[in-house]
């Protein structure tokens, strides 16, 4: 076994150049495949992850996202939203007023979101997920505090207004002028990026102070919690019902449970993946027929060799197996740095998402993927292999000895 | 022993027609040295393939120890080139990647045999022809002399009763082929039948017996 390890080993150095070209298909196309998993395993994680907590949240709007639908939509009301509590399986419901308004800070100004929402339902809608900003210096550890049942025009920011909009940063305490209206910031929510980076550059006012400086107390959506995530689609069906027959209107509102939004994207991911990984297995099959080309040149040129072999006692197995084996060492050697490049490529991918898109995705390495892809190396390295190799052991003694 | 039998060997280029054997009836018997002598073209080597199992006649048989090899599987013949016989040629054919160690345990390792005890019996195959000082040379750094020894030496090598060589000194001087000549005495002494094709009278001359061809015939 050494000694045909090390013939083979002789005969595979001894043409350097075209070893590694050979070698070099296999490393991309494996690198490829262990990349593109290594990265899609992240993002599954962190979509799966960020929706997994909007799950059991139903999201109202006016208007039917369907297309064709768009124009003047109208708007939802106390009673749409008293309605919607009533059903059963409703766990709560918030209502929210948004507009698009004017606000200044320190001379400059810029159009922004400003929601209001009822303090109380703030907790209900992002629960546990978008927390205040951290600050080890201030008593409670963090930046400010969140709004309350009878603030009056004060305000809870989102990260991005509070560090990118304005040439000066605003803190807690600082003042914003409001469609006119003076805020105080009491808050400064912590940075969300993602799904949730809408909730970076919006403002937080209570409701009431919303239906007064907005000059409307037209609800803009209705999140719902639901009990059970199960029953989820249905109760999004009732809604857009209930709604529908309050403004005596067919299609009047839409109700989207976000747990089969995750489902879609979840399979509409699965598909990209199988897309990706398709186009890598190109890569891998114009691998293979560079190993069957090399191992082929490598049968021509040797052919002398296998006749001298066989005249002094090789067997047709004993041929076909230093051939096959001269494949096999190629693609796996190919195959491990194949896999040490898939990983220095996903984490250099992972990091340049992050630096451009400002999504966290990590490149997860499973062992079974990088197993998975020396197995993928060895197989291709052998079954390209196998037509020069059983050439190779095929050939009649003499005629391969009188070739030169 | 070695026996052909109306021995006939036809090459087909396109509507050509070559024998290059025609009816060939041979006995060699075991412990035998014999010279094969011909001209160019006559089927010389043609015969010693044949003997030697590189090859199959077109019909009649060789029978070595009364076993007819045209009858034999692929296999079968590899081991008897692995086992029985140890093929010289004109122009050495040692593998040039490999040593001249690694050259001779190539056969032994083809046998499957363990890997010291594989070293160990190729060099002492290096010692008897006398090249223990060039066992690590590649073939490229060894003169035509020294590299028909390590050739014999891999013929020797799985301890064969029968010794084919086409022209073994074909290709190196008279020196070094009276060199090989003597080690191939030696191997007759030891009780193998060696097989030689030669074209040097001389070399003939040390043969126990020579046969003559011409146009793929043995003459008497
Ligand atoms: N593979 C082959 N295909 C066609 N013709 C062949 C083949 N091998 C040998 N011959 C022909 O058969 C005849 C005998 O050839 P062979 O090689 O046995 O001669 P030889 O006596 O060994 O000659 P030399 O002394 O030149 O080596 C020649 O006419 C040769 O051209
Ligand atoms: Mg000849």
């Amino acid at each position: 076994m050494k000694d045909a390890f090390l013939l083979v080993y002789r005969n595979i150095k001894e043409r350097k150049t075209r070893s590694i070209l050979t070698m070099l298909g296999i490393v991309v196309g494996i690198a490829a495949v262990i990349a593109i998993m290594s990265i899609s395993y992240g993002m599954q994680e962190s979509i799966t992850e960020q929706l997994s907590e909007m799950a059991d949240i139903i999201m109202v709007t006016p208007g039917s996202v369907e297309l064709g639908s768009f124009g003047d939509f109208g708007s939802l009301n106390e009673r749409d939203l008293k309605d919607v509590e009533r059903i059963q399986g409703v766990k709560e419901a918030a209502a929210m007023i948004g507009e698009i308004e004017e606000v200044e800070y320190r001379g400059e100004m810029f159009m922004m979101q400003i929601i209001g929402i009822d303090p109380r339902d703030m907790d209900a809608v992002f629960g546990e997920t978008v927390k205040l900003e951290e600050d080890s210096g201030s008593e409670t550890g963090a930046s400010g505090r969140e709004l309350r049942e009878n603030d009056h025009k004060v305000c809870e920011i989102g990260y991005s207004i509070a560090r990118d909009y304005f040439d000066d940063e605003i803190g807690v305490n600082d003042r914003l002028t409001i469609n006119g209206s003076k805020f105080r910031v009491v808050g400064v929510l912590e940075k969300q990026g993602g799904f949730r980076s809408g909730v970076d550059s919006q403002i937080y006012v209570t409701k009431r102070d919303a239906v007064n400086i907005l000059d409307t107390a037209d609800i803009s959506t209705i999140f719902v919690r639901v009990r059970d995530i199960g029953e989820a689609e249905e109760i999004a069906a009732e809604i857009e019902e209930r709604i529908d027959d309050n403004h005596k209107l067919d299609d009047f509102t839409s109700a989207m449970a976000m747990g089969g939004a995750i489902e879609d994207l979840e399979s509409i991911f699965g598909i990209l993946q199988v897309f990706l990984l398709a186009i890598a297995s190109i890569s891998l099959i114009v691998a293979s027929l560079g190993i069957m080309n090399t191992t082929l040149m490598s049968v021509m040129e040797r052919t002398h060799e296998i006749g001298v072999m066989k005249a002094i006692g090789a067997k047709n197995r004993n041929i076909l197996f230093l051939f096959l084996m001269e494949a096999g060492l190629v693609s796996v050697v190919g195959g491990v740095l194949g896999c040490i490049v898939g990983i220095v490529a996903a984490k250099a991918i992972s990091f340049g998402i992050v630096a451009i898109f400002g999504v966290e995705i990590a490149a997860i390495v499973r062992p079974e993927v990088l197993l998975g892809g020396i197995a993928v190396a060895v197989l291709v390295g052998i079954l390209s292999g196998l037509y020069p190799a059983r050439k190779a052991s095929k050939m009649s003694p003499v005629e391969a000895v009188r070739y030169e | 022993m070695i026996r052909t039998e109306n021995l006939t060997k036809v090459y087909r280029m396109g509507e050509v027609e070559v024998q290059a054997l025609r009816d060939v009836n041979l006995e060699i018997q075991d412990g035998e040295f014999i010279a094969i002598i011909g001209p160019s073209g006559s089927g010389k080597s043609t015969l010693l393939n044949m003997i030697g199992c590189l090859d199959k006649p077109t019909s009649g048989a060789v029978l070595i120890d009364d076993i007819n090899t045209g009858k034999l599987s692929e296999n079968e013949l590899a081991e008897i080139r692995r086992e029985k016989i140890g093929f010289i040629f004109q122009q050495f054919n040692l593998i040039h990647t490999l040593n001249a160690l690694e050259n001779v345990a190539l056969p032994i390792f083809f046998a499957g045999v363990r890997r010291e005890k594989r070293l160990k019996r190729a060099e002492e195959q290096l010692v008897k022809v006398g090249l223990e000082d060039r066992i690590y040379h590649k073939p490229s750094e060894m003169s035509g002399g020294e590299q028909q020894r390590v050739a014999i030496a891999r013929a020797l090598s799985n301890d064969p009763e029968i010794v084919i060589g086409d022209e073994p000194t074909g290709n190196v001087d008279t020196e070094a082929g009276n060199a090989i000549m003597d080690i191939l005495e030696g191997l007759n002494r030891e009780g193998r039948t060696i097989i030689v094709v030669t074209h040097d009278a001389d070399i003939a001359a040390r043969a126990g017996r020579t046969k003559r061809m011409r146009d793929g015939k043995v003459l008497d």
